[in-house]
């Protein structure tokens, strides 16, 4: 096995790589003045089973485009096989049409994956149970980041006076599977509106009963407003404590700041994103799902 | 309809076409697209014109999602008018273990459903052949050599700045009734990447008015260098006949200080306010040859007789 890595998160690679005992070089992945690409795969991969790791995160263009080029440069190097660990997709919100005359843009960076002629991709926590069935050719590993939240609730003994919230009604599903795998846990769920045209978010109603402590899940946090509208009505309906769990940090320049003057206790993310120092805040702790992928890769691809 | 590359130049060839120029792009907050066509597409044809110059991928994966969005909305055909096709210089493998991303870029816009794929003076034509769909290849010449001929210099000899143009420098010797052709000699070493070694020229340009052209002027390297080399060897003049003015890092100084005379682009790239404004850039648009090609593809005629 070989591990290649982009630019997106070389960290997680060498950390993967680390884990599996397999040597680990980074790419060679040069810039031009124009914004284009050149990558080049350092050391020799033919008849190797090739695993590329690759968050398509923000900028997610430039990741994804250098992701496609890496997997062109491995398939034409004779690799024996081909995983993609991708474990952030980007543009996975974008997973329908959601008003006419738009594009599926999840759609297309799928299509384009499997393409490429790879054989596997591994990925975390996508944000609808309906994306698997987009792959049509590859086989896919759907890991989950919520083992990894469930053994650190359990280490704080953060079952007790505590319910589990869903910052909006479309991740009720993530909050009842880790209710299950904390031996059934009481859950509630906000219900959240977002203006489609705006994106304005306003949280009014809580359906479920509030505990001491709230335990807020998500799978994304992006601007940080969701958790921020999330923890106000929670602290209004009386909560004490508010820990946040959410798998990927796709932070925007603001949210360090927002979810550091948010009234909650603590914000757990994964390293499915590489968190920048610039947005690293004291309230921030990142827990790493590399042993998950390094596990996963052991084990023969499933097909779909 | 277009995206956010250059919109000037969809406008103008909308305008000589006398269709609207729609404009689907907008960008979320993390920096994704979005693309949403407002229009009814059904059993249309869809011209989407975008060339894919800085930021190159954010431009490209917006056209990968103007076609995905086009194709969806049930469009009878969708050509992708790409008068500057970015990665196009990847467009071999010249190492082991790189990718010819070129390629890639190719059937990416295959894959989400491309009919046919419009480019100008692509880097090299074989690229055509990364698709099963049609490509046609255009030539900045057709804007280029009228801009030249109403220079009406006497004397004229085509210099290529590099051996890979001769070809093209013979092209336009003989559409300008040129005396000669000149060539010059670089050798450029892969493993640094973009610098160039100007070394040997073949032709004599003692008191001529040579006409460099080229393909591409990126950070200007190649151009200015040959331009030196030509004037030491004694060209009275020189002007630098280039299709895609990508003018990158310190172009305009290079262009600035050396002895270049004049150098004609086209508007295949959106042209920044400094380099359409700089005393010695002159700039002819692309977007007659563009909306005539558009049209004759609408219309089923031939395009090799537009080919100059």
């Amino acid at each position: 096995m070989r591990i290649v890595s982009g630019s997106a998160h070389s960290i997680l690679a060498s950390e993967i790589a680390t884990i599996l005992r397999v040597p680990f070089a980074p790419s060679d992945i040069h810039v031009f003045p124009d914004g284009e690409k050149r990558v080049r795969i350092d050391e020799k991969i033919v008849g190797e089973n090739v695993v590329v790791v690759q968050p398509t995160s923000p900028p997610v263009d430039a990741n994804c485009m250098e992701l496609f080029f890496l997997l062109d440069a491995v398939k034409r190097s004779g690799a024996a096989s081909i995983c993609a660990v991708v474990p952030y997709i980007g543009y996975q919100r974008q997973d329908h049409v959601f008003v006419s005359g738009e594009a599926v843009s999840l759609s297309v960076v799928i299509k384009i994956l499997e393409s490429a002629g790879i054989d596997r991709v591994v990925c975390f926590d996508l944000h609808s149970i309906k994306i698997p069935q987009l792959f049509t050719t590859t086989s896919l590993s759907h890991l989950s980041a919520l083992p990894l939240f469930a053994e650190l609730i359990k280490k704080n003994k953060w079952m007790e006076e505590s319910v589990l919230v869903s910052p909006d009604m479309g991740g009720i599903r993530r909050v009842k599977q880790l209710s299950r795998q904390l031996g059934n846990m009481p859950y509630a769920s906000i219900e959240k509106n977002r203006d489609l045209t705006t994106g304005a978010v306003s949280a009014d109603i809580l359906h479920g009963e509030v505990a001491k402590r709230a335990l807020i899940v998500d799978d994304i946090i992006s601007s940080g407003r969701t958790v921020e509208t999330a923890a106000a009505l929670l602290k209004e309906k009386g909560v004490e404590r508010i820990y946040v769990f959410a798998t990927h940090p796709v932070f925007s320049n603001e949210t360090p700041y927002v979810l550091q003057n948010a009234p909650v206790e603590k914000v757990f993310v994964t390293n499915t994103i590489a968190v920048p120092k610039e947005k690293q805040f004291g309230k921030l702790e990142v827990l790493s799902i590399a042993p998950l992928i390094a596990e996963e890769l052991l084990k023969p691809a499933t097909s779909n | 309809m277009t995206g956010r590359s250059n919109v000037l130049l969809a406008k103008q060839i909308g305008k000589l076409l006398k269709k609207k120029v729609h404009e689907p792009v907008s960008i979320f907050s993390d920096g994704e697209v979005r693309v949403r066509i407002a229009p009814n597409l059904r059993r249309r044809h869809v011209f989407i014109i975008q060339p894919t110059s800085f930021p190159v991928n954010d431009h490209l994966m917006e056209l990968i999602l103007m076609i995905d969005a086009a194709r969806r909305a049930s469009s009878s055909e969708i050509v992708a008018v790409i008068p500057y096709f970015g990665y196009s210089r990847q467009d071999r493998k010249e190492m082991p273990r790189v990718p010819i991303s070129s390629s890639v870029v190719a059937r990416c816009l295959e894959a989400v459903g491309v009919d046919r794929i419009m480019t100008v003076d692509i880097h090299s034509e074989q690229q055509q052949g990364f698709i099963k769909g049609a490509w046609d290849n255009l030539y900045g010449s057709y804007a280029l050599i009228p801009a030249l001929k109403k220079k009406h210099l006497k004397g004229i000899i085509v210099g290529s700045p590099d051996k890979g143009g001769v070809a093209r420098a013979t092209g336009y010797a003989k559409l300008l009734r040129a005396d000669g052709i000149a060539i010059v000699y670089k050798e450029r070493d892969v493993a640094i990447n973009n610098s160039s070694e100007t070394l040997e020229m073949v032709g004599e340009v003692k008191g001529r008015n040579v006409i460099l052209v080229d393909d591409i002027i990126d950070t200007a390297g190649t151009i200015t260098g040959a331009s030196d080399f030509l004037k030491r060897r004694g060209a009275k003049q020189v002007i630098a006949a280039v299709t895609h003015g990508l003018f990158n890092g310190t172009s305009l100084e290079r262009i600035e200080k050396s002895g270049i005379d004049k150098v004609i682009v086209t508007d295949t790239t959106a042209l920044r306010d400094e380099v359409r404004k700089h005393p010695k850039v002159e700039m002819v648009s692309i977007a007659p040859l563009l909306a005539e090609a558009i049209r004759r593809v609408q219309t089923g005629e031939s395009i090799s007789s537009l080919i100059l």
